[in-house]
C-alpha cells in the first residue's frame, strides 16, 4: 500500500512538472534551454522581406511546468550587427502564452530571433536562426 | 553568286550570336524575386477614393494647378515634371527657397512603406500635404486650398463628384481631402515594363531565346547585382527596394555645421505628424496599415540613414543619392565600388565593402540598371 501510494504520489509530480508550451498550431521551431522550453510560430506562416508579421509563443518552465511571467522578443542580424527597424510589442494571451506584433526582416539573410524569458530568477535569453530568402 | 565583298558586308552586319550566362539556380532564384512586374495594385485603406476615378481626376488637376501655392505660381509639378519621369533633374529642389535634398520621382509611389528621403511621412496624404505647407515649396495653407476647393466652381464640383459631397466648412478637412485626392491620382503613375522585366520573365518560363536577347553586357551586370556587389540585399523584390533606409557613405553635412539627420529626425518627425496613420485622418477605422508607425523605433544608427530608393527607371532620374551628389548612374557606380568606410556611421551595416570593380565590370553594371528603365520618348 505504502509502495502504491509512493507510486501515485510520483506520478503526480510528474504532471505537474510536465512543461509542454501550450501553443495553438504546428510550431516552426522548439527550443529546449536549460530552464525553459518554448515553442513559436509566425503569422503569416511565411516570412517576407518587407512584411509585417506577428509571433505566437509560449513557454514553460522545466522545473514545475509554470508559466514564465514575462516574454520580451526581439531579432537581429549576427553578421550585420544590426536588428529590425521595429520593436516588437508582446501581448499575453493566456499563462505562458502571447503574441508578439510589429516585426519585420528589412532584408534577406541570417536572421536570430530572440527570446527573454523573464522570472523570479534571472533572465534567461532563447534564440532561434533564421534563414531569409 | 555572292560576290566576296558583298558576303564580308553581311558578315560584318550580322549580329552577334545571343548569348545567355549560365545562371545558377540560385541565382535564377534571386532574379526572379525581381518580378513579376507591374506588381499587383491594391487601394490605400487609410484614403477612402484611393482608386476613386473622380478623385484621381481631381488630383491630376490640383497636381497641375498653381493656385494651391502661396503666390499662385508653383505647382506640384512644377518639381515633379512629367517629362522628367515625374522629377526635376536639379541636385537639389528649389521653389520658393532652395532645400537639401534631392526631388524624387512620384512613380511607383504607392508601393512605399515611408514617404520621403527621411521617411517622415507614413502615408502617400501625408506627404502630400508636406510640400503644400512648406514654405520653401508652395508656400499654402489650409484656408487657402480649401477657399481655392469651394470658390472654383470646376474644383468644386470635381470634389463632390470625388467625395460625394460639398467641401465641408473645416479648412483642415478639405486640406486633407484635397492630399487624398492628390494621393489617388499618384497611385496611378507605374512605370511600364522594362527589358530586364522581358528578360525575367523569359527566365521564368524557360525561354532561353527570349533571354539570351537581354544584353550580354546587362546580364553581367545583373550578376554582380545579385552577387558580389550585394546591391539586392537593400534593392530588393520586384520594385528594387526593400523600402527601409541605409547609410551608404554620403556625406549628411548640409551646410556649415548643420547636418541632415536622415530617418533619425525622419522618425522623430513621423511620431509628431498631425497627418500619420495613427491620427484621426486616417479613414480606416481599424488601422490595418498602421502597424509600422506603432512600432518604428528611433535608434542611434538612423542617423544619416535615407529611403532605399526604387531603382526603377533610374537611368531616367539622374542626378542620385539623397542629395543629387552623383550626377550618372557610373559615378554611383563608382561610388558603391570605392566605397569610404570611413564614411560609414560607425554602427553602420557591413554590408557595404569596397568591390575595387574594373572598368568592363563598371560599365555592365550600369547596362543593367539602364535595363531596369522604360525606353524614353522619341
Amino acid at each position: 500500500m505504502k509502495r502504491l501510494l509512493a507510486g501515485a504520489l510520483l506520478a503526480a509530480a510528474d504532471l505537474c512538472g510536465a512543461c509542454e508550451p501550450a501553443l495553438e498550431g504546428a510550431p516552426l521551431a522548439r527550443i529546449d534551454s536549460p530552464r525553459h522550453v518554448l515553442a513559436f510560430r509566425t503569422e503569416p506562416a511565411r516570412i517576407a522581406v518587407g512584411e509585417h508579421f506577428a509571433l505566437l509563443v509560449a513557454a514553460c518552465r522545466k522545473d514545475d511546468g509554470r508559466p514564465p511571467p514575462e516574454l520580451r522578443v526581439d531579432a537581429h542580424m549576427p553578421a550585420h550587427r544590426h536588428g529590425m527597424n521595429y520593436a516588437a510589442s508582446v501581448r499575453p494571451l493566456a499563462p505562458g502564452r502571447w503574441r508578439a506584433e510589429g516585426l519585420l526582416f528589412h532584408m534577406p539573410g541570417d536572421w536570430e530571433f530572440l527570446f527573454d524569458l523573464r522570472g523570479d530568477g534571472p533572465t534567461e535569453r532563447l534564440s532561434y536562426p533564421y534563414r531569409l530568402e | 553568286m555572292i560576290s566576296r565583298s558583298l558576303l564580308a558586308l553581311l558578315c560584318v552586319a550580322a549580329p552577334a550570336a545571343a548569348e545567355l550566362l549560365p545562371f545558377t539556380d540560385a541565382e535564377v532564384r534571386r532574379i526572379l524575386s525581381h518580378g513579376p512586374w507591374p506588381m499587383a495594385w491594391m487601394p490605400d485603406p487609410s484614403n477612402r477614393v484611393s482608386g476613386n476615378a473622380a478623385a484621381i481626376a481631381l488630383g491630376r488637376e490640383l497636381f497641375f494647378e498653381p493656385r494651391l501655392s502661396g503666390d499662385g505660381s508653383v505647382r506640384c509639378a512644377s518639381c515633379h515634371i512629367e517629362a522628367r519621369a515625374w522629377q526635376d533633374g536639379r541636385a537639389t529642389a528649389a521653389a520658393f527657397a532652395p532645400l537639401e535634398r534631392n526631388t524624387p520621382s512620384v512613380h511607383n509611389v504607392r508601393f512605399n512603406r515611408w514617404f520621403g528621403w527621411d521617411g517622415a511621412q507614413d502615408n502617400l496624404w501625408a506627404q502630400s500635404i508636406r510640400p503644400l505647407l512648406d514654405p520653401r515649396e508652395m508656400r499654402s495653407n489650409a484656408t487657402r486650398v480649401a477657399r481655392l476647393l469651394r470658390e472654383d466652381a470646376a474644383l468644386r464640383a470635381r470634389y463632390e463628384a470625388a467625395f460625394g459631397a460639398a467641401p465641408p466648412d473645416d479648412d483642415e478637412a478639405v486640406l486633407v481631402d484635397a492630399a487624398k485626392a492628390l494621393a489617388a491620382f499618384q497611385e496611378t503613375l507605374v512605370t511600364g515594363r522594362t527589358p530586364f522585366d522581358e528578360f525575367r520573365d523569359a527566365l521564368a518560363r524557360g525561354d532561353r531565346d527570349a533571354a539570351a536577347r537581354y544584353p550580354l553586357a546587362a546580364q553581367r551586370g545583373l550578376r554582380i547585382f545579385i552577387g558580389k556587389g550585394n546591391c539586392s540585399v537593400c534593392h530588393f523584390g520586384p520594385n528594387f527596394t526593400n523600402g527601409e533606409f541605409a547609410d551608404v557613405g554620403v556625406p549628411f553635412f548640409v551646410a556649415r555645421g548643420a547636418v541632415d539627420s536622415g530617418r533619425h529626425g525622419g522618425i522623430r518627425a513621423l511620431k509628431a505628424s498631425r497627418y500619420n496613420l495613427l491620427s484621426r485622418w486616417n479613414d480606416d477605422p481599424i488601422r490595418s496599415t498602421a502597424a509600422k508607425t506603432r512600432h518604428v523605433v528611433a535608434q542611434h544608427r538612423n542617423f544619416g540613414e535615407f529611403r532605399v530608393p526604387s531603382l526603377r527607371n533610374v537611368a531616367l532620374t539622374a542626378p542620385y543619392m539623397h542629395n543629387g551628389r552623383l550626377a550618372t548612374l557610373h559615378d554611383v557606380v563608382r561610388h558603391y565600388s570605392e566605397i569610404d568606410l570611413d564614411r560609414l556611421h560607425t554602427d553602420g551595416e557591413r554590408i557595404l565593402q569596397p568591390l575595387h570593380l574594373d572598368a568592363r565590370e563598371i560599365d555592365d553594371l550600369v547596362a543593367f540598371l539602364e535595363s531596369l528603365s522604360e525606353a524614353r520618348a522619341p
